[in-house]
Order: C-alpha cells, then structure tokens, then sequence
C-alpha cells in the first residue's frame, strides 16, 4: 500500500509540474465564468441557465476527460520511454502496484479537479439569478422548474395494433397494398411497422378544432401542494407565418361530470419546450390526471407531438443540490474509465498510438448511440461481420451519451441513486475493471528493458 | 546460498519482431560472485555487460539459463529491498527535485519517515548535493545526476550493490571518491558487483574481475593474480645515492637478469587532485585549511570507527543541546565530503589532499548524533575523538538504523 501510494503521489506531481493540467485548468477557470455571463440562450434567466449548465457541464467533461486520458498515457509511457522506470520496479515494488499507483495518482487527480470545477460551475448557476436581477416571480418559476429534480411520467402508449390490422386488412381488400409487400415476408414486416408508426403518430396530432386527451394514473407528489408541470414541444405538419400556435389546455379529473379542470389559453413557438404549471389539487384523490390539448380554430394546421419527450408529466422528489451531486458523480465514473483505458493502452502501446486508441475510444462511446443505430441500417451480409467484429467492441465501450448527465439537468428531471449505481455498476465495476485486469495481466509479464521502436 | 549471485548457463538471445534471432547478447554465462566482494565485470562496448545486469534484476527475461540472486529470485520483494541498482544512466524523474527524489525511493522501500529523512539528509551530504537539493534533478548536469542516482541506490543501506558503470561523467574527485566509497562499503560487509570499461578505476577497487567478449567469458579470477607478472620483480626505494644504485644493478647483472633503474610514476589522479587541492587552498581562509589536517592525521592513525562501534558496550544515550525530537542532524558540512573516510587503503598523503579539497571552510560543528550506537560510541571517546566521529558518521547512519 506504501508502494502504491508513493507511486501515485508522484504522478500527481508530475501531472501538476507537466503544465498540461494548467493548461486546461486556467482555460477552465477563465472560459467558465466567462461564460455564465455571455451566454444568453432565450434570455430569459431559466434560459441562461439551461444554456450555461448545459456548455459548462459538456465543456468540463470534455476538457478533464482529455486530461484523464493524456495524464494516464503519458504517466505511464514514458516512464517507459525513458527509463525511469528500471530504477522504480527493481524496488521492491510490485508490477501491479505500480499500475495501480499510476491509476490512483489520476484518479485523485481527477476528483480534485472535478470537485474544484463543480463548485465553479454550481456558485456561478446559483448566484446568475442574483446578478440579473431577476425579480420574484422570476425565482419563483426558477425554484419550480429549473432548481429541482423532478421524477417524468411520460403518457402510456397506447396499443394500435388492432386498429393497423384493420387498416391493413382494408388496404389489402381494396388491392390497394403496394406490390413487394406482399412478395416477402420481411418487406412486408417493414410495411406493418410502418403503419404501427403512422397510428402511433396519429395518436399524437391533432387536427384543427380536434382535441388529444392523456391520461395519467397513479400522480403521486413527494409534497402536498406541490405543483404539477406539463412539459411539451409543438411539431406542425404547416408552418404557420409566425411560428406561434395557439392552443387550448385541460388539466384534472375528467371522469366525472362537470369536468373538474383548469383551463389554460396559450400562444407558444413551434419546436421549443415549454411548461405548465399545473396545481396539485387537479390531481383526484386516487391519482389520476387527464391533460387535454384543443387545437383551436385560430390555428391553420394539424399539431403533433413528438413521441418520447413531445409530452411529459414533471413532478417533484427531489432537489437540485442532491441532482447536481449525482451528475458530478456521473462524470466521475466517466474519468474513472477512461483512466483504465489509458492505463492499458500505454502498457503495450508508444505514446503517440495510447493516445490516438483511447481518443478514438472516447469519442466513440461519447456518439455510441449514434454508431449502434447507423449499424442497424446495415444490409444482411454486413450485418454478420458487424455482429462478430464491431459490435463485442462497441458492447464494451460505455456509452456516454446514453448516460448524459445534461440531460438531466437542463429539464431539472431527477437523476437518482439508482441510474448513479447502474452507470457505476456496469461502466467501471465491469467495463473499467475488465481493462484493469487486461492492463495488470500485460504489465506482469512485460520485459520491460526490451527496446520496442 | 553460498554465492550471492550465481548464474547457470544465462543466455540472452535478441530476436526481432518475425522470431528471427538477430543478436546474441549474452551466451552461457556462468558466474559465481561470493558475498562480501568486490566483482567487476568488465569488457568492450557491446559486450554484454549491461544485458547480464538487467537479467540478474529481472528487467529482461533470460532465453536459456536462470541467475539467483541473494538466494532467490530477484523480482521478489524481499530480495529486491536488499539490492541497490544505479544504471548506467541515472534515469531518474526530471521534475522532481533531489531530494524529493530520495523520499520517493525512500517510500518505495517502506523506510520509516523519520529514518528516511535522516538517511535522505546523509546521502545529500555524502555525494556533495546537499546546496542543490531543492533544484529539479532535470537541471543537474551529468554527474550530479550520477550522484543522485549512487544515493537512492543507497538509500535502503543495501546487501548487495550492483553498479552499471559507476565513474562515468563524473569528474576525477569524483572518482576517488566513488572508488573510496565502494572499498569502504566492501570492508562494511557488502557485495559489490561493478560494471566498467574504465580499466584503471576496476583495478583499483576490485577483488576479481570477468572479461567479457561477445556476451561469453574470456577471462576470470581475482585481480593480482591476473595481473601479477611472475617473470619480473619489481623493487622500490626511497631516495638513494647513486652508488647504491650502481651496486644493485651490479647484483642484478650478477643473476643473469635485464635491470632498468627510473623514477616511479605518480599516477595523473594524483597529480591532479593534488593540484586543484593546492588551487583551492589558496582561497581558502586559514582556520579552514587548520582544522582539515587534524582530521587526516587522526584518520591514518588506524583503527576504524567500525571496530570501535562494534567493541563498544551498550550505554546510556547521551542527548546533548540539540533537541531529541530532530532527526540526526548532518549540520557538520565538513565530514560530509570525506567519503574517503578509511585511510587503511591508502596511506598516500593524497587522501588528505583530498579531505583539503573537499572540505568547506566551516569550523566543524561538534554536535553529536541523535542515534543509539553513535550515542553509546561517544561514551567511549574522547573529545578529539567525538570530532572525527561525527564527520565520519555518514556511512554509519546509512548501516546503523537496523531498519
């Protein structure tokens, strides 16, 4: 353990004395500050401080994951290089207590940091408020929806399959079904997910004087007289001249007659997320909840929208110091693995191609969603290769957009323990330990005064 | 465990990426080095001096044969804290100062802080650095890192010293004392194993040698009997008339044998060191220069401060003004260049040039040393005594902490 600390205390001071982490500690200091102040995303303050959360958060993770990433190589490599090492492992130091004290000096390297850029960044979120004046109400809406953690009921998909059958049945009868369809099965599996696609969207527009209705069940707050939020985006299949729709809203307990709702008229941008307060004595007793949407004369369009986050349900459990705190641990976990790969790179790797192997590594896992949908579209015969070369790869690769902790932030959606657990769990207590153990097993038996070019 | 190091059969054959085998650095080398000695291992550039080092510390792995090293294998822990390694060149971490450098060595072998810390301020002061200490090893030029480097091989006051080309870069003062400090440390009890090309260096300080060529042994076996040239003899005088001289060629002629009279040679390290000596004095003020001669009187007396520790009873420590709590403080500069401490090797006046030359102008500070067998010594001495002891203390604070 001796061993192991020594090691690593040296590498903390070597990464100081290397100037690198300078480097991009003063450009973190300088660039953040900066800009709280200049960015002003819709100019409301919420906005700013969506904007700002959203830059300042990717701006750290990507300046300290490449920290992480030169710092681990680095360390290693060259001790390597140089020879400084002949003189460190002929003590009596274990092989895989050098690597492990090489991981620990990155490692806590990597929380001082962190733990020095969160504070700046959550002391300039919290006094933005301040510094631009916002008046009361202003807070008021800020604490509701931007300094919260709240939990997302997303609306029940509701099953179409019945319906797409008898549209398919009615198509095939009036000989309307396009050829190739019916010629293969899988053109004709590829039609039918279609058409699933085109009545679950149907589910979600609303033509003109046309009206959709959720229903929620189950709406439990974590405190009474805790307001609910609708939050929602418009789509249009018409762009109106002004890019404003005007809409009509219900909220509350639509079973019974007369209707116990609220009832709100407004007049919102396409494309842009907005929020509705809803109070929470529009919930029934027993949970539940319809929200309803009128699209009204005004309007020269049919409004759609969009699946997944086009309409959700906000409510609050739990706080923004305690979601902030989640998200700094996210980003730990994704230092945490990049250090490891760093680590076994440079254990049978020169310097130059470590470095170009966990770049390529982080920016692929950082676009993984992206890299596993554009391998869906590939053709059969492709499509093998992929499964038995690409895809173990991409497998073990974390995925970082996946678990973006700005996309929890920015809507003030709770991040909670258990994504934290998962995301630790599988990215390092797997993922990270199985490139441990890789790095440890290649270092043992590495002849480590053979000169490699 | 009869050997400190053997090797059976070492073999070490370089292959190139396709298998190929492309150099045979070391063939069949079968060594036996005895405890306490002083081995040298010599040979041409490229002879394979260095593979053999790096496959007895398990830095590279052997073809063919196996080496055992202090009765084991040297890649184990236990072995490696008994081993002190200075490389051929000191590769050592560039921005880390010289003495964060020793505490990090220090660590490595789990020294204690407080005996790191003294041993760290010894070494400093052994190898002359302790000016520079704060200064990252990157700025030093060549030698002082080779100081550097021959300190953290000292610094866990090691059984066994391997040496990969010890004296180079370094200036001739350095050398001396370099060569001095090996002797000493033979005489203490180690195992030295040297790695040279500096012929005359080896021949001073070491008891047997190996030649290699082409990664095989030439030659092996102790120094004097090597090099002794049975078919002459050679006989020196001091200062005779030339009528002596006439006769004593007369009773060589006598005998059948070839005589040639001359003057022997000083050697050009004397020479030198006793130039710079005399360079150096004359800026040098007078109690300075006072004080350096009775250390060297007293130091050719004889007896070692080994031997006298070593009959010494136990005894009540003897704490005096400087506070206990500190670690043994090296305040005295003076002794600290005296790494030609044992004057048994060579009565030449040389040494005490060299004590001259590198001696500082400070009176001596008589403090004595914090530690148990120092304090138990100086019940025994006397004041002049208790002088000499703590400027030739060093060497014993490296051996004496039974750590």
């Amino acid at each position: 353990m001796h061993s192991i600390w020594a090691v690593a205390l040296n590498t903390i001071k070597q990464a100081l004395r290397m100037k690198i982490a300078a480097v991009f500690i003063v450009l973190l200091v300088v660039l953040l500050p900066v800009m709280g102040v200049s960015m002003t995303g819709d100019g409301t303050i919420k906005g700013r401080l969506q904007t700002f959360i959203s830059y300042g958060f990717s701006l750290t993770s990507l300046l300290l994951c490449l920290l992480t990433i030169i710092t681990s190589v680095y360390s290693v490599t060259n001790d390597i290089k140089q020879m400084q090492i002949y003189t460190v492992i002929t003590k009596p130091i274990r092989r895989f207590q050098f690597l492990l004290g090489k991981l620990l000096g990155v490692i806590l390297l990597n929380v001082v940091l962190l733990a020095m850029f969160s504070v700046v960044i959550y002391t300039i979120v919290i006094f933005t408020p301040g510094y631009f004046k916002a008046d009361n109400a202003e807070i008021a809406r800020l604490n509701n929806e931007f300094f919260t953690a709240r939990a997302t009921v997303i609306p029940a998909e509701e099953d179409v399959s019945k319906e797409v059958q008898k549209e398919y049945d009615k198509l095939k009868k009036d000989g309307q079904l396009p050829p190739e369809v019916l010629a293969s099965k899988s053109a004709n599996d590829k039609y039918m997910a279609w058409l699933t696609n085109q009545k679950k969207l149907e589910k979600r527009a609303a033509a003109v004087g046309h009206e959709i209705v959720w229903k929620f069940s189950d709406v439990r707050a974590s405190e009474p007289n805790q307001s609910l939020f609708v939050r929602f985006k418009y789509d249009v299949s018409v762009n109106p001249p002004d890019s404003q729709v005007y809409g009509r809203w219900f909220a509350g307990d639509n079973r019974q007659l007369p209707y116990d709702v609220y009832t709100l008229d407004r007049k919102d941008t396409i494309r842009t997320f907005y929020e509705i307060e809803v109070p929470s004595d529009a919930v029934a007793k027993d949970g539940y909840l319809a929200v309803g949407f009128l699209n009204v004369p005004l309007n020269n369009t049919v409004v759609i929208f969009p699946p997944g986050d086009g309409l959700e349900l906000l409510y609050k459990t739990g706080t923004f110091n305690g979601n902030f705190f989640r998200s700094v641990l996210l980003l730990l976990g994704r230092l945490i693995f990049l250090a490891c790969l760093g680590i076994l790179a440079s254990t049978f790797l020169s310097f130059p191609v470590a470095i170009l192997l966990c770049l390529v590594g982080f920016f692929t896992a950082s676009i993984s969603g992206f890299v596993a949908e554009s391998f869906e579209f590939l053709g059969e015969g492709a499509g093998i290769i992929y499964n038995y070369t690409v895809r173990p790869v991409v497998m073990l690769l974390p995925q970082f957009d996946k678990f973006n902790p700005v996309d929890y932030l920015v809507p003030a959606r709770i991040l909670d323990w258990s994504l934290v657990a998962e995301v630790f769990g599988i990215m390092i207590c797997i993922k990270a330990l199985l490139l441990l153990g890789l790095a440890l097993l290649i270092f043992s038996r590495k002849e480590i005064a053979k000169i490699t070019i | 465990m009869e050997y400190a190091i053997e090797t059976f059969s070492l073999t070490k054959v370089f292959a190139d990426w396709w298998g190929r085998n492309r150099v045979c650095a070391v063939e069949d080398l079968s060594l036996k080095i005895c405890y306490n000695e002083i081995f040298g291992l010599l040979g041409p550039n490229g002879s394979g001096k260095t593979t053999t080092i790096k496959m007895l510390l398990g830095l590279l792995h052997p073809t063919k044969g196996r080496s055992v090293v202090l009765g084991g294998d040297a890649t184990d822990p236990k072995i490696n804290a008994r081993i002190g390694f200075l490389p051929e060149e000191s590769y050592l971490y560039r921005y880390l100062s010289a003495r964060e450098t020793l505490e990090f060595y220090g660590r490595l072998f789990k020294l204690p802080s407080k005996v790191r810390k003294m041993r760290i301020e010894s070494l400093l002061d052994m190898v002359g650095l302790k000016a520079v200490a704060n200064r990252t090893v990157g700025t030093f030029s060549k030698g002082m890192a080779r100081r550097i480097g021959l300190a953290q091989a000292l610094i866990n006051d090691p059984d066994l010293l391997i040496l990969d080309e010890p004296t180079t870069g370094l200036d001739p003062i350095g050398t001396r004392q370099i060569k001095d400090l090996i002797i000493e440390l033979a005489k203490r009890g180690k195992t030295i194993l040297l790695c040279s090309h500096l012929l005359a260096d080896v021949e001073d300080v070491c008891d047997r040698i190996a030649i290699l060529y082409g990664g095989k042994i030439q030659s092996e076996g102790k120094v004097k009997e090597l090099l002794q040239r049975s078919d002459k003899t050679q006989i020196t005088t001091g200062h005779i008339s030339d009528m002596a001289v006439e006769r004593i060629k007369q009773i060589v002629s006598g005998e059948q044998a070839d005589c040639v009279v001359t003057s022997p040679m000083d050697k050009l390290e004397t020479f030198f060191i006793r130039i710079v000596a005399a360079a150096q004095q004359q800026s040098q003020p007078t109690s300075g220069a006072v004080s350096t001669t009775q250390i060297g009187n007293f130091l050719t007396a004889g007896e070692s401060i080994l031997d006298k520790l070593v009959s010494a009873n136990p005894a009540e420590q003897k704490l005096s003004a400087p506070t206990d709590t500190q670690p043994a403080r090296r305040a005295d500069d003076a002794s600290s260049r005296q790494v030609a401490a044992d004057k048994e090797y060579q009565t030449k006046p040389d040494e005490q040039l060299l004590s001259k030359l590198t001696e500082q102008s400070k009176p001596v500070a008589t403090e004595p040393v914090v530690t148990d067998k120092n304090a138990k010594a100086q019940q025994l001495e006397t004041e002049t005594d208790e002088k000499e002891q703590t400027r030739k203390s060093i060497l014993d604070g490296l051996t004496e902490d039974g750590m």
